[in-house]
């Protein structure tokens, strides 16, 4: 017999308590008032009776009942005898062979294949074997064959090859523990075949094996001393020269190998010809870049890869991108005409900058054509009385996905049919004598605002309002600022796909200073961005990544598209073009319509750069975490363990003996109760 | 005690007794007298000397300045000298009862304090009183004189109304300071009703009441007892609090019990001696006891009088 929680017979020390009690036996607090105790006092005053315990068996039942829930706190079991270890036996064995791209390091894969065919080898006729091949993922080649079989494990094993993923032993250790544990057969092995790589090892990250599982790992290291070159970076400068967009191209590269590189050679190459070569020469565990010249962005999605030559480990030594001419954003600003000066102020600041660039036309509210609205991602309306046909045709644009910016002033006006614009407009509020209004709250968690979050970036309370007009926000807007007063400065609201904002003052002069001010500009780029749903694109991702939903969408027509792997594998899109797609393999995957041959959209695929870290780690801090078990026992010792409902009823004594505790108690009330009514 | 076990309710035919509880819950005194008189008095109805009027008492020679109109016209004839006609004037007696008020009064465990006892046992001597067209006077002392109603036959109301209004508020002190100040106020013979606890020696006790007998009063001492002063009937071991000096001392009950008992006990029979010894009708009350004890024992106390007389 054992007990679970000894430490609660500390708990017996409370035993004292009803023995004090009884000898102690401390008078009431309530204090009773008596006419005189002039005979009282002359009664000599005895105490002793208090120090003789007067109800033995009261005692003795407090205590056993004290005794009796210590005891059962303390969680006593019977160990029984366990079943001999199984020495003997069948066994099933899962073999994990790491398959990322590091494992192509020198002779590494050859090792690790010949290591697995020697775990194949060992199988007796009654075991049965499994071929888990893991890298960022794993995925099960073969389950449970058995050891007659041994033969498709060892094809499976000539078959496989390296993949451009990132070692992660976890996932490989969940899949062997899941394949363990359904398993019948009395003994369980795991045989990790892997570089046993620093970086692919966060912790035990939840990877349990069953109890009794054992874990033989081979570390397939050491070879050759050789550099290790990878390119695990480029940065990308664009310029303009004469009208053309240029680029100019960073590569980072690192050698992680033992020896220095020499007279080795940087190659960028743009559309798979050579661009240019550079030289490059790289200590041992140091790290370079190289800078090429710059060459023209002509057409989109064009591919680039920097070379960095041939060593031990190939796979890391090609950086793959794609680039586009940026695109400008299309901006029209919608002006009452005239000598009005904000179409000015609007055009001269959406003028600057060039990430992205905007390209702003300027129209009035009656020559703004279907062609404009098509054309543009944002429509900045500024103190125009908007006709109702002119709000009608806004709302489709909006609702198709473009961006409205409206900004009120005296003359504005909006017709009360066309549901658009966040609030209700009302009457124009004069500031002008007294103080002006000037900014308050501002919603500084929206991507407007976001980026004067920070103190000292934009001081929006130096504008001064003369002049606004009073809004009745609809239900489900968000005030995205407000004067100081409280009523609403900008407000935002979603229409179909768009989004409209409405700025409750006219960006001119007449009403407010807010165009002389240092935030005016980033306020307005922030804006277009925003509407626009501007995003940079990513010139490229990394193995492992999946491509959202975005990715061609905009260029596939409804009808679906096929995925063309840098294998030459495809794989067709659905019509919806909401498919997860998680990027395998290292290259180019281009999107293609179905319908023809043209190109939608590339995206550049690189393998993970810290898998090019060949810093080792002691496989025996993966074996510890996969076998530790729940409840700290042993493991691999303990044999088979007792089945659940064993186990339960071995330490169930805990529970009668809560119970006799209680049942002492409430005979203890009882008696107590009859010895005070006699 | 024996004095109680003599003079048990049943004694007393006819009379209604009402548990003094009960008439606590009266509130008006004037009204428990009433109740509990008017029973009493038709109880006792066959007394040969209750409702005894003027009676003759002596001749006595006349002196210049007495009044004519008593004088016998009868014996003058007959002996031609003149005599003043005296009559026993007891119809006319003053009738003051002396509470104690202090603190230890204000004591209670079974639904009445021992003041509320002593107030609607005055109430009701004072009724009865009252009723014989005798004067009716009432004093309440603590460690002094409190209240001072001197004896009117007019009184009666101011008694009951100061009675109403009674509590016990401060300690008592020595019974001797009050007691002899407000003997000197009782010029006249009358009968004087003390009612207190007698928490003092009683030696002092007897010292502070023979002063009131020395103009021919007569005296008749009530000594009010709660039965938990008497029986000591407390279980469990706790403070005590004295009500008149707010001492506190840890008490277990069980242990002093008999102790206790038997020290009350040696008080009273000490009181009792020493009353007798000076002439002092000494009558022990029970407040758990209906308060017809009370006045049968005044009303025996004052039959015995006359016999003597």
């Amino acid at each position: 017999m054992g007990f679970l929680a000894p430490l609660f017979f500390v708990a017996l020390a409370a035993l004292a308590i009803p023995v004090l009690v009884h000898l102690i036996q401390r008078e009431k607090k309530q204090i009773q008032r008596f006419p005189s105790l002039m005979f009282v006092q002359r009664v000599p005053y005895k105490s002793t009776q208090r120090r003789r315990i007067h109800n033995w068996l009261l005692l003795l039942i407090r205590l056993s009942a004290l005794a009796l829930i210590v005891l059962a706190f303390s969680r006593p079991f019977f160990t029984r005898e366990t079943p001999p270890l199984p020495g003997t036996g069948a066994r099933e064995v899962v073999i994990l062979l790491d398959q990322s791209y590091s494992i192509g390091y020198g002779d590494h894969w050859d090792r690790a294949r010949a290591a697995a065919n020697d775990a194949i080898n060992g199988l007796a006729p009654a075991d049965r074997g499994s071929l888990v091949l893991f890298s960022t993922g794993a995925e099960i080649s073969l389950r449970s064959v058995g050891g007659n079989d041994r033969a498709q494990l060892s094809s499976a094993v000539a078959a496989a090859q390296t993949s451009a993923g990132a070692t992660r032993y976890a996932p490989a250790l969940k899949v062997a523990g899941s394949i363990l544990a359904e398993s019948p057969l009395p003994r369980r092995e795991v045989v990790l075949i892997s570089d046993f790589q620093r970086s692919g090892w966060r912790g035990e990250e939840g990877a349990r094996l069953p109890a009794g599982a054992t874990v033989t790992p081979v570390p397939i290291t050491g070879g050759t001393e050789a550099p290790n070159v990878s390119v695990t970076a480029v940065s990308l400068t664009r310029s303009t020269f004469s009208n053309q967009e240029r680029v100019e191209v960073t590569a980072a590269v690192v050698n992680r190998g033992t020896r220095a590189l020499t007279n080795g050679q940087l190659a960028l190459e743009i559309g798979g010809r050579p661009l240019e070569s550079k030289p490059l020469s790289v200590e041992a565990g140091a790290s370079a870049s190289v800078v090429f010249a710059p060459f023209s962005v002509s057409s989109n999605y064009m591919r680039g890869t920097v070379r960095a030559g041939a060593d031990a480990l190939a796979a890391d030594n090609a950086f793959n991108f794609v680039i586009s001419p940026t695109e400008p954003v299309h901006v029209v600003v919608v002006d009452r005409g005239g000598s009005g000066s904000a179409g000015l102020y609007l055009s001269r600041a959406l003028a600057i900058g060039d990430a992205p660039r905007f390209e702003v036309t300027v129209r009035q509210a009656d020559t703004l054509s279907d062609d404009d609205l098509r054309r543009a991602a944002v429509v900045l309306v500024n103190d125009v009385a908007a006709p109702a046909a002119l709000g009608r045709r806004l709302a489709r644009f909006v609702e198709g996905g473009g961006g409205l910016f409206v900004a009120l002033g005296t003359r504005s006006s909006w017709a009360q049919d066309v549901d658009l614009l966040p609030a209700t407009l009302q009457g124009p509020v004069d500031r002008t004598r007294g103080d002006a209004a000037r900014i308050g709250a501002l919603e500084y968690g929206h991507p407007v605002f976001e980026p004067f979050r920070a103190p000292r970036s934009g001081d929006f309370s130096a504008v001064r309002v003369f002049g606004y007009r009073a809004v009745e926000p609809a239900a489900s807007v968000q005030v995205l600022a407000r004067f100081d007063g409280g009523a609403p400065a900008l407000l935002e609201r979603r229409v179909g796909t768009g989004r409209v904002l409405l700025w409750t003052s006219s960006l001119d002069l007449a009403a407010s200073d807010f165009p002389l001010k240092p935030v005016f500009l980033p306020f307005i780029h922030r804006v277009a961005r925003h509407l626009s749903g501007y995003s940079e694109p990513a010139p490229w991702s990394t193995v492992g990544q999946v491509l959202d939903a975005s990715f061609g969408a905009a260029a596939v027509k409804p009808g679906g598209g096929v995925i063309v792997m840098p294998s030459g594998k495809q794989v067709p899109l659905d019509e919806e073009g909401s498919e997860v797609f998680e990027l395998a393999e290292q290259g180019f995957y281009e999107l293609r319509s179905r319908s023809g041959d043209g190109v939608a959209a590339v995206v550049a695929s690189n393998v993970d750069s810290t898998e090019s870290d060949l810093t080792g780690m002691d496989p025996k801090e993966i074996v510890a975490a996969a076998r530790a078990t729940d409840d700290g026992a042993r493991p691999g010792t303990a044999g088979v363990p007792l089945p659940p409902d064993a186990q339960e009823r071995s330490q169930r004594l805990w529970w009668y003996l809560l119970v006799l505790g209680i049942l002492v108690l409430g005979a203890d009330t009882l008696i107590s109760n009859r010895l005070s009514k006699s | 005690m024996s004095l109680l076990g003599a003079h048990t309710p049943t004694a007393i035919p006819g009379a209604r007794f009402m548990d003094p509880v009960v008439l606590a819950r009266i509130g008006n005194l004037e009204l428990v007298a009433r109740a509990v008189c008017d029973g009493f008095i038709n109880g006792l109805h066959k007394a040969p000397y209750f409702g005894a009027s003027v009676d003759f008492a002596e001749h006595r020679g006349y002196v210049p300045g007495d009044d004519i109109r008593r004088m016998d016209w009868r014996l003058w004839a007959r002996t031609d000298r003149y005599y003043i006609k005296e009559y026993e004037a007891e119809t006319n007696m003053n009738f003051s009862v002396l509470l104690d008020v202090s603190k230890s009064m204000d004591y209670g465990s079974r639904g009445i304090t021992k003041l509320d006892y002593a107030r609607m046992l005055t109430a009701c001597l004072t009724n009865l009183v009252h009723h014989q067209r005798d004067r009716v006077g009432f004093v309440a002392f603590d460690s002094e004189i409190v209240e001072h109603i001197p004896p009117s036959a007019k009184h009666m109301d101011t008694v009951l109304h100061v009675l109403d209004r009674l509590k016990a508020g401060r300690p008592g002190g020595r019974m001797k300071e009050p007691l002899h100040k407000v003997a000197e106020h009782f010029g006249r013979r009358g009968v004087l009703v003390v009612v207190s606890d007698f928490y003092e020696d009683p030696e002092e006790v007897v010292d502070a009441i023979t002063p009131l007998r020395f103009r021919g009063n007569d005296l008749i001492v009530f000594h009010v007892m709660d039965p938990a002063e008497l029986e000591f009937g407390f279980s469990d071991a706790q403070a005590f609090e004295d009500l008149e000096s707010g001492e506190q001392i840890p008490v277990v009950p069980d242990a002093m019990r008999k102790e206790y008992i038997s020290l009350v006990n040696a008080h009273i029979s000490a009181l009792q001696q020493r009353f007798s010894e000076v002439r002092v009708d000494y009558t022990l009350l029970n407040t758990s006891q209906p308060l017809d004890h009370a006045l049968y024992r005044y009303l025996g106390s004052r039959e015995k009088r006359m016999r003597v007389r």
